[in-house]
């Protein structure tokens, strides 16, 4: 028994999540942390993260077309977050940096390569119930539970610090 | 997050041999012809699970892999370890953090995305992936039970 329609090609993998993705939270829940008052510039954020300016101002420029940050120009300007952190969540930021949470290439919408072997192929259904699995928790996490957890953490270490 | 070539192709090839050993031997050409992966390819893949004790070989005309279990007792999860190393789904190493932001990243997403994908293949069978197979592919439900 054969399968009547064949390819060589399943789909190309790409790494997924990387230190883009990465950094760019690290960067969110720092923002989400101090700009509450006034914005935050880009040298602090990278002096936090210990990455260069030029990279974080990278990841902000994608950020902001997005929507996910503002910038406010001027001597005190820099960046606050565009909407309230509970209403940002992992999955919006990871998808904007890094695509779709997808193991492999062939299941995402938008593949440039689209496999021929899709219909018959059953370990997709494997990869599809991993990304569906892995968009819930994603969705389910806000910058605003992680800024939460943030403080509990450093409540811990500093139990004498007033927050 | 990665999946390899090499896992990929390892599973669909154990699919294979679940829905087509049927207690015989399977050759690595007739599993080669179907899903379109070259035997070469699956000499490097197959030697790997047989040292992992995942298929077993002989040798000859009438040779080939098969399964060393049913299919319903492996895991999606061991023929990916096994193809794939530890799975996670990030490049980096989430070992150390730097910061306490990253600290609460690992708490809250690394370890719990990583935790969720390994939950799920170790919760599939190669039987749920031959069962599927079987029905894209269109086979009499009489296979079901060789």
């Amino acid at each position: 028994m054969r399968d009547p329609l064949v390819s060589i090609k399943g789909g190309i993998i790409k790494m997924k999540i990387s230190t883009r993705g990465q950094y760019g939270l690290e960067a969110l829940i720092y923002l989400a942390l101090n700009s509450s008052v006034e914005p935050v510039s880009i040298k602090n954020i990278a002096q936090y993260c210990g990455m260069s300016e030029a990279y974080i101002l990278q990841i902000f420029l994608v950020l902001r077309r997005a929507g996910i940050v503002s910038s406010i120009r001027g001597a005190q300007g820099g960046y606050m977050l565009s909407r309230e952190p509970s209403e940002i969540s992992v999955k919006e930021i990871l998808e904007i940096l890094e695509g779709p949470l997808a193991l492999v290439e062939c299941i995402v919408e938008e593949c440039e390569e689209p496999c021929i072997r899709y219909e018959m192929c059953s370990t997709r259904f494997l990869w599809e119930k991993i990304r569906e699995r892995l968009d819930s928790l994603a969705s389910s996490i806000t910058l605003a539970d992680l800024v939460e957890h943030f403080r509990t953490l450093d409540a811990m270490q500093n139990p004498d610090y007033c927050i | 997050m990665k999946i390899s070539t090499k896992g990929r192709y390892g599973l669909r090839a154990m699919v294979d041999l679940a829905v087509f050993s049927g207690g015989e031997h399977v050759s690595l050409s007739s599993i080669a012809e179907r899903q379109m992966i070259s035997v070469n390819y699956l000499e490097q893949v197959f030697s790997v699970l047989r040292k992992a004790g995942l298929v077993r070989s002989i040798k000859g005309a009438q040779g080939g892999y098969t399964l060393t279990d049913e299919p319903s007792n492996i895991y999606v999860g061991s023929i990916l370890r096994v193809l794939e190393g530890e799975l996670s789904v990030i490049e980096f190493d989430n070992s150390e953090c730097r910061n306490m932001i990253q600290a609460c990243l690992k708490d809250m997403v690394w370890d719990r995305m990583n935790e969720c994908l390994n939950e799920m293949v170790d919760s599939i069978t190669l039987e749920d992936l031959a069962n599927d197979y079987r029905r894209l592919n269109g086979f009499d439900a009489i296979m079901y039970y060789i």
